[in-house]
């Protein structure tokens, strides 16, 4: 199963809810998590997710993959790049760089639909298919653009 | 331990009053008290300040006293208020008025087995005079400095200076004029 | 840099202005307030040192007393020093905050002027607001007088800001009784306050970009508990840097603090275990008792109320002499027996001697609590004390008008 664009060895590696359950002597201090277990040198706004040495405790380390049971595809050739889906996706699953929209991130998708839902484009660049569906046969099956009833 | 009551209406000056003489009182190593019974009374409604004073520090927070001094700042108060309350025998009256000491008491049946302790003064017209406005808080005290002997005048112009020190010099003045007066002309 | 602001070895202050003058010397860089009587003058006072240049902090105006706890929250979280005041219903009204400032471990202090809750509406003072926060796990120090309303607050700050305790602390003290009655105070030079109070250490500071952290996380049934165990351990161990603290204080200034105050206990066959300015008043009482009657009377009073200090309670009670104990509540009991009367119980159950306590219920919207009123109820204890057993239902009213009320009686000793 396609874990979607710029996975990594961090991205996603335990499902939310397995962390291992320490006893209240091991919680941390006022329920403050740490996103790094590291002092940073640089500015993280300035370093990209996929680049960022993120703690356990930072949720792109989760996934909730296994919490959908359909899945939004996207297709680059229908894409006209306006940051919609990006915007309104509430759980930071589109993927874009310098306004160029690259894809899912499987692993923080929970397949509500939100995306496809405002997708400007016609047909639309992002539909939803069964999770099961192979992204190839997805994209072959994409339907055409809709005439304007006279 | 000296205790005094204030009979005054919000706004009268009674508290600033109270917390000035406590000032003064400690800057001579004693220890003192002043407090208000005021709560969410607004300008006009009577109300009590209170000042207690003594060589040890003070631990009674009962607000009920039995005072030594009773200083009335507002004229109508002595006639509607219950000034003699909780009195002893040897409590003295200070009572704001523009009739004669004999015409007063001659009004007020409670104040009639006392009149060698109560003690008459014009705090409200004095400050009228001085200050410009109906402030009887500071000349009340130059009365009290007379009837009780606590301090001399001289010493007690220089710290109310001290206490007043925040306001412009022309206030300043005035005060000392009233407290002057009310010290002369309290009877 | 904020200018120095010239003190007399001795000022006569009230107990807000006590207290505005500790958080100008603590140098507390937010208060982010919504003013109430009769707590005002604290916050107003902290405004007016910022307008004339006294301190370099911010005074954040806000909407409401949640808004208020809430804007200390968010710069306790920022990493600032912060404080703020309130009384009555705005302390109801930050109730809800409060829980999260501690939950978070967010050392703020709370300067609380204790005042009833309504209804009826009343402005004076109860301790019906202190008794709202017990559980919402802060350290609860009480101040009695208005020089204690100026030591206390300094050492909140480094009680709670101290790195083993990390907690949220608020500092009472009597609406109207202490917080409008000028007493002689002795304030220390602002170079000496600070200096003991110490510069503020950020933990987990959301401003410190190097090491980002989310404040306020939610959890569930799985991780909540742990939490919660592991705040109140904190609060539990907080009593050693309390402790601590209140001796730094006293070498710094002579001036002694106890978590539990005790006056005239050695020998003292009756007690009054009280809050607040009472305390004062009722150790007054004692002394005139044992003078002109011989009776002899004790004071206990628990100066940190949160966490409770059952230890010492129970060392104070624990003693032959002692026969019988009242427990003064200033608050509406509310449908069980006064809060420092289940507390004090539970500790003086573990003594040796376990003596007869009773409840009082007093004070109440700012009633008078008079001398005489205080010898009346340690006669009354000399009575349970002569006559073996309890001799009045276990909760009473002192100081109500109307018939006697009285609530549940003993089984124990008649």
């Amino acid at each position: 199963m396609s874990r979607g664009v710029l996975a990594t060895e961090k991205r996603g590696v335990r499902e939310l809810g397995a962390e291992e359950k320490v006893g209240w002597d091991a919680v941390p201090q006022g329920v403050v998590l740490n996103s790094f277990d590291n002092i940073l040198k640089e500015n993280v706004s300035h370093v990209k997710p996929e680049d960022r040495d993120y703690s356990d405790f930072n949720s792109y380390t989760a996934t909730v993959a296994s919490w959908r049971v359909i899945k939004p595809v996207y297709n680059r050739d229908i894409c006209i790049d306006c940051q919609n889906c990006w915007v309104w996706c509430p759980d930071t699953s589109i993927i874009s760089r310098d306004k160029q929209m690259l894809g899912i991130d499987y692993d923080h998708c929970k397949g509500c639909g939100v995306c496809v839902e405002v997708c400007p484009t016609n047909p639309k660049s992002l539909l939803m298919f069964g999770e099961a569906q192979e992204l190839e046969d997805a994209l072959a099956m994409w339907p055409e653009k809709k005439k304007k009833a006279k | 331990m000296i205790e005094i009551r204030w009979h005054s209406r919000a706004g009268q000056g009674a508290v600033t009053g109270a917390k000035g003489l406590g000032t003064v009182v400690a800057t001579t190593g004693k220890q003192v008290q002043a407090y208000a019974l005021y709560g969410s009374a607004k300008r006009g409604a009577a109300m009590n300040a209170y000042n207690r004073i003594d060589d040890e520090p003070i631990t009674n927070h009962e607000t009920k006293m039995n005072p030594d001094y009773v200083l009335v700042i507002d004229p109508a108060l002595a006639f509607t208020d219950d000034i003699t309350k909780n009195d002893k025998p040897t409590t003295k009256y200070i009572i704001t008025t523009n009739l004669s000491k004999e015409e007063l008491i001659s009004q007020i049946p409670a104040l009639q087995d006392k009149a060698d302790r109560v003690y008459t003064v014009d705090a409200i017209q004095i400050s009228l005079d001085t200050i410009g406005r109906s402030m009887p808080n500071t000349p009340i005290l130059g009365a009290l400095m007379k009837v009780s002997g606590m301090y001399d005048l001289d010493f007690f112009l220089d710290n109310m200076k001290k206490v007043l020190s925040k306001f412009p010099q022309k206030i300043i003045d005035a005060n000392m004029e009233a407290i002057t007066r009310a010290y002369n002309e309290v009877k | 840099m904020a200018k120095k602001f010239e003190l007399n070895e001795v000022e006569v202050w009230d107990g807000n202005y006590a207290t505005s003058q500790a958080l100008r010397q603590a140098q507390v860089d937010v208060v982010a307030a919504y003013p109430i009587t009769p707590s005002t003058p604290i916050v107003e006072g902290y405004g007016a040192y910022k307008a004339n240049g006294y301190v370099d902090g911010e005074f954040v105006m806000v909407e409401s007393e949640h808004g208020a706890m809430s804007g200390c929250v968010g710069a306790a979280a920022a990493g600032g020093r912060v404080a703020t005041a309130t009384s009555s219903q705005g302390f109801a009204l930050m109730t809800e905050v409060l829980y999260q400032a501690s939950g978070m471990r967010l050392p703020i202090v709370l300067c609380v002027v204790n005042r009833s809750l309504a209804s009826p509406l009343n402005v004076r003072g109860d301790h019906s607001d202190m008794y709202l926060g017990r559980d919402s796990g802060w350290i609860n120090i009480d101040a009695f007088n208005a020089q204690e309303a100026y030591d206390l607050p300094l050492c909140a700050f480094k009680i709670g800001e101290h790195l083993d305790v990390r907690l949220p602390v608020m500092v009472h003290q009597d609406g109207f009784t202490t917080s409008h009655k000028a007493q002689n105070v002795r304030p220390l030079q602002d170079e000496v306050a600070y200096k003991f109070v110490g510069d503020y250490v950020p933990v987990d500071d959301m401003l410190d970009f190097s090491r980002p952290v989310t404040h306020g996380a939610q959890t569930e049934e799985d991780w909540h508990f742990e939490h919660k165990a592991k705040q109140h351990k904190a609060l539990m161990d907080s009593t050693k840097v309390i402790d601590e603290v209140f001796k730094k204080f006293k070498d710094l200034t002579g001036r002694e603090y106890k978590r539990v105050e005790t006056y005239y206990m050695d020998d003292a066959e009756v007690a009054i275990v009280a809050l607040g300015s009472s305390v004062e008043t009722a150790t007054l009482a004692a002394k005139q008792l044992r003078e002109e009657e011989g009776i002899k009377a004790g004071v206990v009073a628990p100066r940190v109320f949160r966490p409770f200090p059952y230890d010492l309670i129970r060392d104070a009670l624990d003693k032959e002499s002692l026969k019988a104990v009242c427990c003064m509540d200033k608050s509406a009991p509310g449908g069980a027996m006064g809060a420092l009367f289940n507390e004090v119980s539970a500790a003086a159950y573990t003594t040796q001697s376990r003596p007869m306590i009773t409840n009082y219920i007093y004070g109440l919207g700012g009633r008078d609590f008079s001398i005489d009123e205080a010898k009346r109820i340690f006669k009354e204890q000399k009575a349970h004390a002569d006559a073996g057993h309890i001799t009045t239902p276990i909760q009473q009213f002192s100081g109500v008008r109307g018939p006697k009320l009285g609530f549940f009686e003993t089984k124990r000793g008649n």
